[in-house]
């Protein structure tokens, strides 16, 4: 189902980064902030387009974002665990944003006319769930690549299409609030090595 | 920097070349020696049919040819399958197989033992567990209880700790695989290449998916630590050869 929602959000990225290429190859210099609520999920993806091409525009952002929104009625209706909801979630929030940088990705492609091929990263958007950015490469007028720079998480536990682990400092790691310790992770240790493990020292000191 | 807990001994016994600590909660004094014994029976028992070093197991008798793996008792064939659904899951990086061909089951049996043993603890009283064996750890859901925490060894000094993490309700379980402790114990999928990374836990909802992913993390790389944590609901904290870490969102501190 996770897999599913997120085979669902990324599809309509990628059909929202295409639509934005073709529009915006036919673009005029004036353009305009449009606004397309998403249809159940309260959310909304401003996408910046040329004039004529706003109304396509808007229908093709509200299109990724009921797919988006689908994925998440899916899982939903399957009452599946709550990560599968939360990666709906995430799934949605990522597939709108994606469409807004996409477009404006789309937007640098129409301002650069002569330019048919090549890396255009869109600007960081903002999300409910923290910051979106995603960078779309074009090879002769077609989409090759379409890469997330910055993923976003939700508060707390992550979730699905956001789950990717990152470099961090020592001092960044999730610290619990309780000082009291029952267990010690690490690898295997023998029986021997038990006796000189921090887990021996805790268990002695549990008394 | 590990805290003590009082009241709350822990009970401690060898198995499986390792030794298990368990702690009981809010047991009473009789169900907690019955409890004990319960669990020492089910790690003996995965133990003795599934072992590879002990002659006489059902595993070892596979192994030598004595007896098809058809002839095996289903709880065999049923292990037999989970680890190779496991394989699947792990676009093969975990496989249940030697690099001579004889099935070898050690990197589920000790995560099924210590599933069965919380099976069988929260069946004999709602109290509040916890099991590690061999640095593979499993705490009771029960709401309410003040958080279980696990601290995760630092693979470069054994003597201290990365993180205390919080466990219990949704991601109860917690398994960590490298070397630091019993040298390279983990084949790669990496063209012979050493893993990129020293340690790595996992954190699941169940110790069966933390161990193999926490196996498969440290055989497979970066890539598959890419793809485990995506498909997975899981966590995972990794630490590199030069000590760096690589950690998902939900281990970040927040502010």
């Amino acid at each position: 189902m996770r897999a599913r929602a997120v085979a669902l959000a990324t599809l309509a990225s990628v059909s929202i980064v295409g639509i934005g290429w073709q529009l915006g190859s036919s673009a005029i210099e004036a353009s305009q902030s449009l606004t397309a609520s998403s249809g159940g999920t309260a959310m909304a993806a401003t996408v910046t387009a040329t004039t004529d091409a706003a109304a396509r525009a808007a229908a093709a952002a509200k299109g990724a974002a009921d797919v988006a929104a689908a994925a998440k009625a899916q899982a939903d209706t399957a009452n599946t665990a709550a990560s599968a909801q939360a990666a709906a979630d995430a799934a949605a929030a990522n597939a709108a944003a994606a469409a807004q940088a996409a477009a404006t990705a789309a937007a640098a492609t129409a301002a650069q006319a002569a330019a048919q091929s090549g890396t255009f990263t869109g600007a960081v958007v903002q999300t409910q769930y923290g910051n979106m950015q995603v960078s779309v490469t074009i090879a002769n007028g077609a989409i090759t690549e379409v890469l997330p720079l910055q993923l976003t998480n939700r508060g707390g536990r992550s979730v699905g299409i956001s789950n990717q682990a990152a470099p961090i400092l020592r001092s960044e790691v999730l610290t619990a609030q309780s000082a009291k310790v029952q267990n010690v992770s690490g690898a295997t240790y023998t029986s021997e090595g038990y006796l000189r493990s921090l887990q021996s020292a805790l268990d002695t000191a549990g008394f | 920097m590990v805290g003590d807990y009082e009241g709350m001994p822990a009970r401690t016994f060898a198995t499986m070349g390792t030794v298990v600590s368990l702690r009981l909660g809010d047991f009473a004094a009789a169900v907690d020696c019955a409890a004990v014994e319960a669990v020492e029976t089910v790690f003996r028992r995965w133990d003795e049919r599934f072992s590879l070093y002990r002659e006489d197991s059902e595993l070892s008798r596979i192994a030598r040819g004595d007896i098809r793996l058809t002839e095996a008792s289903k709880s065999l064939r049923t292990c037999y399958a989970l680890a190779l659904d496991w394989r699947e899951r792990t676009q093969g990086v975990f496989t249940p197989h030697r690099a001579d061909g004889v099935i070898d089951l050690s990197g589920v049996v000790k995560a099924l033992a210590i599933a069965e043993a919380g099976a069988v603890l929260t069946v004999s009283s709602p109290a509040n567990w916890s099991i590690n064996a061999g640095g593979d750890v499993l705490v009771g859901g029960n709401a309410g209880h003040p958080e279980w925490v696990v601290a995760i060894v630092d693979p470069g000094n054994r003597s201290e700790v990365i993180a205390n993490v919080p466990l219990g309700y949704l991601l109860r379980a917690v398994a960590t695989s490298g070397s630091a402790e019993r040298g390279e114990h983990i084949w790669t999928a990496l063209n012979g290449e050493p893993s990129p990374f020293r340690q790595v836990s996992v954190f699941a909802a169940d110790i069966v998916t933390a161990d193999v992913l926490a196996t498969a993390i440290v055989a497979g790389g970066e890539s598959t630590l890419n793809e485990m944590t995506e498909r997975f609901a899981v966590d995972a904290l990794a630490v590199l050869r030069d000590g760096q870490l690589l950690v998902t969102p939900g281990l970040r501190r927040t502010a």
